[in-house]
């Protein structure tokens, strides 16, 4: 008998911490203890989550494959399955099936300098391959950071964004759109407006992009403009997704499918598959 | 060629009654003037038919809505319980353009993760074949290669090939040699003349197609077509029935959605249908990835002539059944939009 692949295992919400204005992250463990100890993943890669009752919803593994023995989600509640789990309680019980989908690629940039840029929810997918990254910080150059959000209350994993501050060789640069009076301190403007604020060595850097595709649209007309090549810029791509396993037909990119052949493709690929991006 | 038996027709029926206690058998039968697949239980088969039943057999293999799971919580604890349906079943009198069909879906749902829902009717299934004598009225199958006469790229287990008083009947696997070891009495070895009457028929029927495409100029087409002003026009007056993927014989789309009780301490997860022609099948908090009826029209022609081959070895994925341009109310017609394509210098 094979495998059910749409079957998912049980996982313990071990705990919950509010991330941003509408959005949790979920420190999750394996019921068994075998699929516990041999869940492996790599940063970009994807789960299926169910809650009961609810149903299932494709997110993100924003913990990096360095921590083991648990993993982590940070979900917006926007919709049915995703606002069932932000009722969810430390210590409840739900589903998880993955992880899918290829990965960003990170022994092929290894020795690039490395730009980030990222907006709202989508840092989720990034922190993954910044923290795998910081935890092999000498294989690479210099890494940039700029993440953006429509107001400071939006933006997600604050911890993680003063320590990568403080590593030797790198910057974050932070901004939003609009900001209540009350003491912001840095940027104002979409996120593109902090590209002209660092230094890079376009020669020698790669590009990550992620969040809404208004934003990922623009930056790559900026980063083609800066002259970046266009397999040089790295991006996800969010489609409707049912299954995760090239099955439902939902998320198909001309003839690929973003749930096996993606996420992460390069502005390169995308522009061969005839995606308007 | 493998090996070639004889059945005389007059007793096709008894062979199926003879496999009843052990399968559920399907034939093709009339309810109210329209021919359709029906439990021989209560139904009696049609032999000597036409053409093909409006609903392809796809349903038996993955079903309109089939229940995946049941998932009880409480308490801190979950279980979670597979439904997977292993009723044997023998269908009779599936035309090749059907068995092409079920090809088409083994290589979505076999290939690289096996789905066990399908895996596990597929299994159980033996698959009867019958050949077509005559073209049916918007088939073009015989351009496509996937009908009137089946080959090893329709799935099979017997063929069926109607001579007139006898059915010639091809082995197309193990399972279907052993079921007629088990009758052998009713069957007799094909002589050469029998199988020379089959090549005539085959040869008669393809000269008699009313439609042809030319696949390979479609594809060459597509590599340019995709700003073409043919998707808007063409679409232009769709309703949004959905039913030209509902009733296709190679669709394989599906949602999966969770149904709770009352008490949210038990649910069941079902997937059904979906149809790349409707506004929410690429839905998303956000946005909707595919706006208008232009590219979806556009996404349901380059699934089947560009996305399927690509992904599985070259292969067709339309049958050229027809059944699309007959269902659609609003008279949008594949042969047609075909035609458009294959003409694009
Ligand atoms: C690869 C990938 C990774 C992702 N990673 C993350 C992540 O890390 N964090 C995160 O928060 N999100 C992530 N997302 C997005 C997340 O999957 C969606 O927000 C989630 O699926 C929404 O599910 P829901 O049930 O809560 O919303 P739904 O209730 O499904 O609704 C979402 C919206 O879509 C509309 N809608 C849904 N279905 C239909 C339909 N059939 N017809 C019309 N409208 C419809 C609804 O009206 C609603 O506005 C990711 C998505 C992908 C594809
Ligand atoms: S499309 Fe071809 S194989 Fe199918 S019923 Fe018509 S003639 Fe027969
Ligand atoms: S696309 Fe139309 S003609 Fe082709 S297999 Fe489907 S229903 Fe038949
Ligand atoms: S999510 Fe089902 S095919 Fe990609």
């Amino acid at each position: 008998m094979t495998e059910n692949i749409y079957a998912p295992h049980l996982v313990t919400i071990e705990k919950i911490r509010n991330e941003a204005e509408g959005v949790k992250t979920f420190t999750l463990t394996f019921k068994d203890p075998v699929e516990r100890e041999s869940f492996n993943y790599r940063p970009g890669q994807f789960g299926e989550v169910t809650v009961f009752g609810a149903g299932e919803a494709p997110i993100s593994i924003t913990s990096s494959p360095v921590n083991k023995g648990y993993f982590e989600l940070s979900v917006a509640g926007v919709g049915k399955v995703t606002q069932a789990l932000h009722l969810k309680r430390e210590g409840d019980i739900i589903g998880f099936r993955g992880p899918y989908g290829n990965g960003f690629p990170f022994d092929e940039v290894k020795s690039n300098d490395i730009l980030f840029v990222a907006g709202g929810i989508g840092l989720a997918p990034l922190r993954s391959l910044i923290n795998q990254m910081f935890s092999e910080r000498n294989k690479f150059g210099k890494i940039s950071i700029l993440y953006g959000a429509r107001y400071p209350a939006l933006l997600c994993f604050r911890d993680d964004i003063s320590r990568w501050a403080e590593l030797k060789n790198s910057e974050v640069l932070l901004t939003v759109d609009t900001a209540p009076d009350n003491g912001w301190q840095n940027n104002i403007g979409v996120v593109g407006s902090l590209l002209p604020k660092i230094n890079m060595n376009i020669e020698n850097t790669t590009a990550f992009v992620c969040g809404p595709p208004i934003m990922i649209h623009f930056i790559i007309l900026d980063l083609l403009k800066l002259g970046f090549k266009k397999d040089r810029i790295i991006t996800t791509m969010e489609r409707r997704m049912e299954c995760g396993l090239g099955k439902c037909g939902h998320c198909n990119i001309g003839e690929k499918y973003v749930c096996l052949d993606g996420p992460v493709f390069s502005y390169q690929q995308l522009e061969e598959l005839g995606e308007n991006i | 060629m493998s090996e070639m038996k004889i059945l005389d027709k007059t007793k096709l029926v008894e062979f199926l009654e003879k496999l009843m206690p052990d399968f559920e058998v399907t034939v093709p039968s009339y309810n109210n003037g329209n021919l359709s697949f029906s439990s021989m239980a209560h139904a009696r088969p049609e032999i000597d038919f036409a053409g093909r039943p409006l609903v392809p057999p796809k349903e038996y293999f993955f079903p309109q809505q089939e229940e995946m799971f049941t998932f009880a919580t409480k308490e801190g604890k979950a279980t979670i319980k597979a439904h997977i349906n292993k009723d044997k079943r023998v269908i009779w009198g599936i035309r090749p353009c059907d068995l092409y069909g079920i090809k088409t879906l083994d290589s979505v749902f076999l290939s690289r993760y096996v789905d066990s829902y399908y895996h596990a009717r597929r299994e159980n299934t033996i698959l009867m074949g019958l050949n077509c004598n005559e073209p049916c009225e918007a088939g073009f199958c015989s351009s496509m290669g996937t009908g009137p006469f089946a080959t090893n790229s329709n799935a099979f287990d017997l063929l069926f090939t109607n001579l007139g008083n006898q059915f010639l009947v091809e082995i197309g696997s193990k399972a279907g040699e052993e079921l007629i070891e088990r009758r052998a009495n009713l069957f007799a070895t094909a002589s050469d003349e029998e199988k020379n009457k089959s090549n005539e028929i085959e040869k008669q029927c393809k000269q008699a197609f009313l439609y042809s495409v030319d696949q390979d100029r479609v594809k060459a087409a597509l590599t340019k077509a995709w700003d073409d002003p043919l998707w808007a026009e063409e679409s232009k007056n769709c309703i949004l029935c959905g039913g030209c993927n509902f009733i296709c014989p190679t669709c394989y789309c599906f949602n999966i959605e969770d149904i709770a009780d009352e008490h949210e301490q038990n649910s069941t997860r079902v997937r059904y249908w979906d149809s790349c022609q409707l506004g929410g099948y690429t839905q998303m908090a956000a946005e909707n990835t595919r706006k208008t009826q232009a590219e979806r029209l556009r996404q349901r022609i380059y699934d089947k002539f560009s996305y399927v081959p690509a992904r599985h070895n070259g292969a067709i994925g339309c049958t050229g059944c027809g059944r699309c341009t007959e269902v659609c109310p609003s008279e949008i017609n594949i042969t047609h939009i075909l035609g458009i394509l294959g003409r694009q210098k």
